[in-house]
């Protein structure tokens, strides 16, 4: 099977501040990839990287279904097939998440879309939200069942879920994860980010990678998901000397 | 053509009232006397008038203009009542059937002499400066609408006021009364062709009666080389409101004096402004709220973007008189600078001299949110697209609280084309 996100020795620095020192993550497409790890160890500078946010310095290859998107503006690395739906998304004032989605179809060649469109916003009951703003007023739930829609109607090849299921209700998490095993095809490949193994009760993911640090520090079955519930972070810095302490990784001292 | 001197005033007040003819005496002394206004004044401060009142001189004839409504008809489908005026005269007038007083002001004055004393002419002091004097002592006609008491009118009466002669400075007088328990909504429109290199000074007075609702809607769509310098009072009675909205796209130069007196107790006014430059457009605005009466609430909402070499002021002075207690006074002002070369000021002001009441205020600038961008693209969106999308948001937000939804739609669609001239000319991204 292909692969869908390749992403290799990706490092990022803000400043001097040397944030991702060598991520290294494949996930095939039809598949559902996990990313746990303590708080700031870069998972969410990942994410923002891959996108292309311009304040990060970044080198290393990311391929998304075969096209290297490093390098690229952001616009056309989603017009390449990343999606990504944001750990804490920006309120876009005055525009209506209707309007966000036209000019999504309008850039987006795509015949299916507006069925897409009708289908999700009925499925995932958005219609109340689509006259809103962007975001604007929206609870944290709120927040991301409109950040699903936007993935669901895009369509992409590789989605990037940061924190999905932050701040969800039982039922929400339930929904979410039951919306990404619905979306769940040959044409994509999924990675989540998640601090809690709960969303995994309702999901068969295929991997999930730990990061430390950086990076990736350990790949494995759906099993070590219990195992980290068990035990935390702190063994995979301290006991692995290949593991570089960790200096802007501080866990659970938020 | 006539040079503004007292034969002009004398030619302008032909067919005066005997009370209009007393303030025209009085405003042509002011205009003798004043000297044009200078920065060094506080509500003249950060503009320069690069031009003379004697540059321009009244025509006796109203030059070709364009057919009422060119341009925004499509969103006036109805209309109460419709007036045309070409350089100051009027040239067409539909007074419809409303159960409402409306017409020229001359035409009103010639059939009830004293029905417009109170709202012509009674509330922009003609000492306030030297344009309000030459207002007052060379304006001849206009618009005035009396709603009755208990009457209202659902659709909006329409007022075009054209510029069509270069040379030209007109004295278009608007005089708006919604009497006790009355409502109605009027649109007034600016507008000339961009080679009109005229001067145009227009006042525009509303009164609102006691439970009265009068709504307001002006564009302002002068051609990029006419200069206006205009005027605006509301006063409210008890219980009453006034929801004006001021849209601000065109002209060279563009001014608004607007003096809002709540004087009623639990009278209210809504402002909403929506003003867009570019090139070298001027566009100054000066707002005073007068809060008066007792539980009287106000909300200014005002949003800008400047681009190119253009330049915005606001100032605004909420005034809370000692005796105006649970009075609630918000001020807001927010700009979007899309050019280095571009400016905007932005001065709201506070005088409150009652204890017991809400007044907030605030005012930012800034160019558009790069974060905000960030997330438009990760959807797929180019930056000159997203940016589009940015500036169109920014300005719904004050365009949704227009009065008429259909004009605001119409504004929307100029600013946005205004925009994206700019980013295809390579002028903004
Ligand atoms: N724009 C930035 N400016 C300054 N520091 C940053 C920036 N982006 C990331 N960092 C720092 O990089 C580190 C990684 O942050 P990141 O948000 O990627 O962590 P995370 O793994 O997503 O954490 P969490 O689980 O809390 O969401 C943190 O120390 C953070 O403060
Ligand atoms: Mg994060």
């Amino acid at each position: 099977m292909s692969v869908a996100l390749q992403v290799s020795n990706v490092r990022a620095k803000y400043g001097d501040l040397e944030i991702l020192t060598g991520v290294d993550i494949d996930v095939p497409f039809g598949e559902v990839h996990v990313l746990m790890g303590p708080n700031g160890s870069g998972k969410s500078t990942l994410c923002h990287v891959l996108m292309g946010k311009s304040e990060y310095e970044a080198t290393g290859s990311a391929l998304v279904g075969g096209t290297e998107v490093m390098g690229l503006p952001v616009d056309e690395r989603a017009r390449a097939g990343l999606f990504e739906a944001f750990q804490y998304p920006v309120e876009v004032p005055g525009v209506s998440l209707n309007d966000l989605i036209d000019e999504m179809g309008e850039v987006r060649n795509d015949a299916g879309f507006a069925d897409r469109v009708a289908d999700m916003a009925d499925s995932l009951d958005m219609d109340r939200f689509l006259e809103r703003s962007v975001n604007g007023d929206l609870s944290g739930g709120e927040k991301k069942r409109s950040e699903m829609f936007q993935l669901a109607v895009a369509s992409p090849k590789v989605a990037i879920l940061d924190e999905i299921d932050s701040g969800l209700d039982i039922d929400a998490v339930r929904e979410v994860a039951g919306l990404v095993e619905q979306l769940r095809s040959p044409d994509l490949g999924v990675l989540i980010i998640t601090h809690y193994s709960r969303i995994l009760r309702y999901m068969k993911p295929d991997k999930i990678h730990v990061m430390v640090g950086g990076k990736v520090v350990r790949t494995g079955g759906p099993e070590i998901a219990a195992e980290l519930e068990a035990s935390g972070y702190v063994d995979l810095q301290n006991g692995d000397a290949t593991v570089p302490a960790p200096e802007v990784a501080t866990p659970f001292d938020v | 053509m006539k040079t503004l001197d007292s034969q002009a005033a004398a030619a302008a007040g032909a067919a005066d009232s005997p009370w209009r003819a007393d303030r025209r005496a009085t405003a042509v002394e002011y205009y003798e006397k004043l000297d044009m206004p200078s920065p060094s004044e506080e509500v003249w401060r950060y503009v320069d008038l690069d031009f003379a009142l004697d540059d321009y001189q009244i025509t006796d004839a109203s030059g070709d203009a364009h057919e009422l409504g060119v341009g925004i008809a499509a969103s006036l489908p109805q209309t109460a009542g419709s007036l045309l005026i070409v350089d100051g005269h009027v040239v067409d007038a539909e007074s419809g059937s409303s159960g409402a007083v409306f017409g020229s002001l001359r035409g009103i004055m010639g059939d009830q002499p004293d029905l417009l004393a109170p709202y012509v002419g009674a509330r922009i002091p003609a000492d306030l400066d030297k344009f309000a004097a030459a207002h007052a002592a060379f304006g001849s006609d206009g618009a005035a609408l009396v709603v009755p008491r208990g009457v209202v009118v659902e659709e909006p009466f329409f007022i075009d006021v054209q510029a069509a002669t270069s040379g030209t400075v007109a004295f278009p007088h608007i005089a708006l009364a919604a009497e006790e328990s009355s409502q109605a909504s009027v649109v007034v429109r600016y507008r000339s062709d961009d080679d009109i290199d005229a001067l145009v000074v227009p006042q525009l007075e509303l009164s609102v009666a006691a439970n009265a609702n009068l709504k307001v809607t002006v564009v302002q769509h002068w051609g990029r080389k006419t200069r206006s310098i205009g005027y605006a009072n509301a006063v409210v009675g008890r219980d009453g409101n006034v929801h004006l909205g001021e849209a601000g796209v065109g002209a060279l130069f563009s001014r608004l004096y607007l003096n809002v007196d709540l004087e009623g107790d639990g009278s209210s006014a809504n402002i909403v402004g929506a003003y867009f430059g570019d090139e070298s457009q001027t566009l100054d605005y000066r707002y005073f709220m007068h809060h008066a009466g007792l539980n009287t609430d106000s909300d200014m909402f005002l949003k800008g973007a400047v681009q190119d070499e253009s330049l915005s002021v606001f100032t605004g002075m909420i005034r809370i008189d000692e005796g105006a207690q649970k009075t609630n006074a918000y001020q807001t002002n927010r700009n979007l600078i899309l050019s280095d070369g571009a400016s905007a000021q932005s001065v709201p002001n506070l005088e409150i001299l009652a204890n017991d009441v809400r007044c907030g205020h605030g005012s930012t600038m800034g160019p558009l949110d790069d974060e905000q961008r960030y997330y438009l693209m990760s959807r797929g969106l180019d930056e000159l697209r997203s940016n589009r999308l940015l500036v169109h948001g920014f300005f719904n937000e004050a365009l949704t609280k227009f009065p008429e939804p259909a004009i605001a739609e119409v504004v929307a669609s100029w600013i946005d084309a205004k925009y994206r001239a700019a980013q295809e000319a390579g002028r903004v991204k």
